[in-house]
């Protein structure tokens, strides 16, 4: 997926002159591709996640199309107000991009993980935020991202897991990735979660909705979710204002009966304590040989 | 180019409005609006294009209000050089207006949302650069900083990124009135020597009063016409935070107090207008 997402910044920058890819200092290979083929834009614009959005806000004034790469623990969170005030209050259109969501850099600790990225986003008036799990996943929120003309937020997170799509989407709408007949259970996730909750889904016979665009979710996974009584929403992200606490949201403002919401997602601390990725997971019972058991305590 | 015609911009007619907006609306940031009066009058007269249709053209030179508290002197020039009808200063603060207490991007020719510190300089940075990469070389950015905002990060983090991306186009204009929100600036985060800063990251820096009309204009003019490097230009403008009312001058009590009725006539007094 990242060499993916590497490939598409390059054909982006080929096809727009004015697409500007710009760095605070991270990217490191991702960037390879747009800085063979076309230099001029790219820039690393130092280790200053704060005044590079300010910048990038200042070049929308001259037309150009930046996109704006930090890892997620700094694009958005450490930059929020500058999203906020300088980019999408006048609703410029640049492209923020937050890799290592989640859990990714598990060795590093804190100061690289993040659990926040969409809560601290959702409440932004005009910003879009897309959590593809895959790499066609991705290709549809890009191919998207693109054609919109305001702030998009793309959440990258564990990106080496295997494809859930093995054909191109259509559009970033919610979808299942695995179907089964009348089960009163349904489990719904973002990103990386959508890959194991595929994995966990086709094990355990239980569907499988996958929703790559996380604001604006629209009305779609309330008419999808309507059958079900009983709503497992995976995310690597934390429990409080991600695609779980959306959909009950979404489901409050419906007429009854609404489906019950419960949440596997990172619990309300930070981690312990140094390990693999998957260990970083186990800290918030999350870890793929938990899942199975996790999800059968929460059926009804 | 056609700037404003300078009578318009007269420093005391600007401040009157100020005192009327600000009673008005029962604002505070009084000293604020004061301290940069002269230096935004001598860029609107001198520098930059005057007329409504100049807002928002691509080919305009910028004028971006990093210092948002000093937002009612650029509502005052704007009532002056036609962008705003006088009820939009009238109705200052009344419900369902226009115009907000700090700067904001919805008013034609504002551009910029600041107000919270540290923004207005890295986006001006990024429109310098911006037009440098379109080769529009003849065209400026002129961003207007105050004193205490210099404590944000974010400001140095722009000076770095001005100087090394040679952005000769972009001039900083520093609004030195010595004070910040609860005390001067020497006391609070002491930012002297100002100039020396700004020479060690970079800029071609000039230092001057900032109310004298004159000398600003002369060391803008001087700044913007040296073609001779690639440095990004700063002119530090020596204020005095309230300038003008000389109960406000130099008491850091008018970044808060509001008018009353006695005070509003003194200070129209003083400025040479009497009001009902």
């Amino acid at each position: 997926m990242r060499s993916l997402l590497a490939d598409l910044i390059a054909r982006a920058a080929e096809r727009d002159p004015d697409f500007l890819a710009l760095s605070g200092d991270h990217g490191y290979a991702l960037f390879d591709p747009i800085r063979k083929d076309r230099p001029g834009q790219f820039l690393n614009v130092g280790v200053m996640e704060q005044a590079m959005v300010g910048i990038a806000a200042g070049l929308c004034k001259q037309g150009f199309r930046p996109m704006l790469y930090g890892l997620s623990a700094f694009v958005p969170i450490r930059v929020l107000e500058q999203i906020k005030l300088d980019v999408c209050f006048p609703g410029l259109p640049v492209i923020f991009v937050g890799d290592g969501a989640g859990l990714v850099y598990s060795t590093l600790g804190a100061s690289h993980q993040c659990g926040e990225d969409v809560a601290a986003l959702r409440p932004l008036p005009n910003i879009r935020i897309y959590s593809p799990c895959d790499a066609e996943e991705l290709r549809a929120c890009w191919r998207e991202i693109l054609g919109r003309r305001g702030p998009c937020y793309l959440r990258v997170g564990k990106s080496d897991r295997p494809a859930v799509h093995q054909s191109p989407l259509q559009g970033t709408e919610p979808h299942f990735t695995h179907q089964v007949e009348s089960s009163k259970t349904c489990l719904v996730a973002h990103g990386s979660m959508a890959v194991a909750a595929t994995e966990r889904g086709r094990a355990m016979r239980l569907p499988v909705l996958s929703v790559p665009r996380v604001k604006p979710l629209g009305d779609a996974p309330a008419a999808l979710l309507r059958p079900f009584s009983n709503i497992i929403v995976l995310e690597e992200h934390s429990r409080h204002g991600g695609l779980a606490s959306a959909l009950a949201e979404l489901f409050c403002g419906m007429p009854p009966p609404a489906p019950r919401i419960r949440a596997v997602a990172l619990e309300d601390k930070f981690a312990a304590r140094c390990g693999s990725y998957q260990y970083a997971l186990s800290e918030h019972r999350m870890a793929d040989h938990q899942l199975e058991a996790r999800i059968g305590e929460l059926l009804d | 180019m056609a700037t404003a015609d300078d009578r318009r911009l007269d420093p005391r007619t600007l401040r009157r409005h100020i005192v009327r907006m600000a009673s008005a609306g029962n604002s505070v940031h009084l000293g604020c609006a004061f301290s940069v009066v002269e230096i935004m009058a001598v860029l609107y007269s001198r520098f930059l294009a005057a007329g409504p249709d100049v807002a928002g053209s691509p080919d305009r030179d910028y004028m971006i209000l990093s210092k948002g508290h000093g937002v009612m002197a650029m509502y005052a020039c704007f009532r002056e050089i036609g962008r705003l009808p006088q009820e939009a200063l009238d109705r200052y603060f009344s419900d369902g207006s226009l115009l907000h207490g700090l700067c904001e991007w919805t008013v034609p020719g504002c551009e910029v949302t600041t107000g919270s510190m540290g923004h207005g300089l890295p986006i001006a940075a990024g429109v310098a650069l911006g037009l440098k990469r379109r080769g529009r070389t003849d065209r400026k950015v002129y961003c207007l900083v105050g004193d205490g905002e210099m404590n944000e990060g974010p400001m140095w983090e722009a000076l770095l990124f001005a100087a090394h991306h040679q952005l000769d186009n972009l001039i900083v204009i520093l609004d030195a009135n010595g004070f910040q929100a609860m005390g001067p600036t020497s006391a609070v985060l002491n930012l002297e020597p100002l100039a020396a800063k700004f020479r060690g990251f970079g800029f071609e820096t000039r230092e001057c009063g900032g109310h004298d009309a004159a000398a600003l204009e002369e060391n803008i003019r001087a700044l913007t016409e040296n073609k001779s490097g690639t440095a990004p230009k700063a002119l530090i403008a020596r204020t005095v935070k309230g300038k003008g009312v000389s109960f406000m001058e130099g008491n850091n009590d008018w970044h808060y107090l509001r008018l009353d009725a006695e005070t509003k006539a003194r200070a129209l007094s003083e400025l040479g207008g009497a009001d009902a």
